[in-house]
């Protein structure tokens, strides 16, 4: 039985019917043309589907789509402003982390919510924000030691807003 | 395909006035949904065998019980609390830092910011990281149905893999600590660091007097039906000198209370052998900085 859903995505109220057995990963990219979240494994398990739910970094293939009525959702197509780069995707640009980039929007989306509640983290604590999140490339330091470059400011300021509270 | 119904009540009498109307019906409780969405998934995947009957889902994340209080005697946790507010919260911290020792260990962060304490006790696995801490911490659980609320002790919840003593009426609405004189501790062994369901767990709590175990309770976790509390061990502890050789011979003993299975994440043999060694390393740690 499907219902109406309403919600802000990227800053944007959106409004789309979704049935109750549809997860948060399945309208974004099947309702919303919003490809950017990735369906790696569809069980929890992967990270590459991670998105950014009223602050926090989530799995959006666990989320039931109808239980986000009202709150907001960010993914890596909201961070950038006018044109530039977020300093977590820069970063990651710079450092060459990504290979094939399918873990790619995952791994900004977590990164930058642990970045915004944790802007002085240690080498330990990056990893463990980023557990979540497999790599078949198996590219994990890189992602870490550009992350940890952020963290220091190498790529400027984090812009503030980026996890927008409805 | 299957026909699924959703709905969000806003208050818990809502919510049991619902359970209430659904009699023939199956139900579904959904909190964070990170045990439950996963199995759904599965299920969709799935060219059904049989026609299932319509699954009501109905969403309890606005219906309240999502704060964790205190008064002087007990510490209070909502069922809707997530895993990751449990890590973050001061009053856990300072009277109850075993369940962020065990948080910690749960999953990793995404999964711990939707998942809840509620859930992980609900599902029941005999693996959930929680259960043996709240065991040890011996945690009164209330159930709420229409007719008013009821109260059961952790130790006498769990009857077997996914199940409890809990009516369908009923939904899980508080977890109740007493603030113990004694330490707790919690070990994990999984097979990775993060994101890895427990091998075996071990919980311990310890009250000390001068050297000697005035109190003890323990408890195992993924070697049973369900987690297991280790009462012989308990009793062979009090009131001896806990010095760590004798801790280690205790431990050795737990494999007669423990009843371990093989499964994708390890054998019994091997459960068999690692159990009495995550036992005394809680231990140990729960006598620890006395
Ligand atoms: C990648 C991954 C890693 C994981 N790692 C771990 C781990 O290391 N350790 C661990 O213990 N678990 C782990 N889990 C399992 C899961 O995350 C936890 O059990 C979690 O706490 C479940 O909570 P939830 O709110 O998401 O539950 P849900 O899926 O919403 O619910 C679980 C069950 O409990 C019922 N329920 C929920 N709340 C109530 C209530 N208040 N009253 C009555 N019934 C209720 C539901 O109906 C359902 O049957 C993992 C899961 C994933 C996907
Ligand atoms: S697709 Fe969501 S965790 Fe893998
Ligand atoms: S870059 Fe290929 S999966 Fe991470």
């Amino acid at each position: 039985m499907s219902k109406v859903l309403k919600f802000v995505l990227n800053g944007m109220p959106v409004k789309v019917v979704a049935e109750p057995q549809e997860t948060l990963l399945q309208v974004l990219r099947e309702k919303l043309s919003l490809t950017s979240p990735k369906c790696g494994c569809n069980h929890g398990d992967c990270g590459s589907c991670t998105v950014i739910l009223n602050g926090k970094a989530v799995k959006s293939c666990m989320i039931i789509a109808l239980t986000v009525e009202g709150k907001s959702v960010v993914t890596v197509d909201g961070l950038g402003t006018d044109g530039k780069l977020h300093p977590v995707q820069q970063a990651f640009h710079e450092y060459g982390a990504p290979q094939c980039g399918y873990c790619t929007p995952g791994m900004v989306m977590a990164a930058t919510a642990f970045l915004n509640e944790n802007p002085n983290p240690s080498y330990d604590e990056v990893k463990d924000a980023l557990a979540g999140n497999l790599c078949r490339c198996g590219g994990y330091q890189k992602y870490v030691d550009a992350v940890m470059a952020v963290a220091k400011g190498e790529f400027g300021p984090i812009p503030k807003g980026s996890d927008v509270d409805v | 395909m299957r026909e699924y119904f959703y709905e969000a009540p806003e208050s818990l009498d809502e919510l049991l006035g619902l359970l209430q109307g659904l009699n023939d019906e199956e139900v579904k409780l959904l909190a964070g949904g990170t045990d439950f969405v996963p199995k759904l998934s599965k299920e969709l995947d799935e060219i059904p065998k049989e026609q299932k009957p319509p699954l009501h889902i109905i969403y309890m994340g606005n219906t309240g019980n999502n704060e964790i209080k205190e008064d002087s005697d007990n510490v209070y946790i909502g069922a809707l609390v997530t895993l990751t507010e449990i890590e973050e919260s001061n009053l856990i911290k300072q009277h109850l830092p075993v369940l962020i020792q065990a948080m910690e260990e749960t999953a990793g962060h995404t999964v711990r910011n939707v998942a809840t304490i509620g859930g992980n006790i609900m599902n029941a696995s005999p693996a959930a990281d929680s259960i043996t801490p709240l065991l040890v911490l011996d945690a009164q659980f209330v159930l709420a149905g229409i007719d008013g609320s009821r109260t059961i002790a952790a130790k006498d919840f769990f009857t077997g893999p996914g199940s409890t003593v809990i009516d369908d009426k009923e939904v899980l609405t508080t977890i109740i600590i007493k603030k113990g004189k004694g330490k707790a501790a919690f070990k994990k062994l999984g097979r990775r660091k993060a994101e890895t369901l427990s091998v075996v767990n071990a919980a311990a709590y310890i009250e000390m007097d001068n050297g000697i175990c005035k109190a003890a309770r323990l408890a195992l976790g993924a070697v049973a039906p369900t987690a297991v509390r280790c009462y012989q061990t308990e009793s062979k502890l009090v009131g001896k000198p806990v010095k760590p050789e004798l801790i280690k011979e205790i431990c050795s003993g737990v494999v007669e209370e423990i009843n371990p299975i093989d499964d994708i994440r390890a054998t019994a043999w091997y459960r068999k052998q690692v159990a009495p060694v995550m036992l005394e390393r809680a231990i140990n740690q729960a006598c620890s900085e006395e």
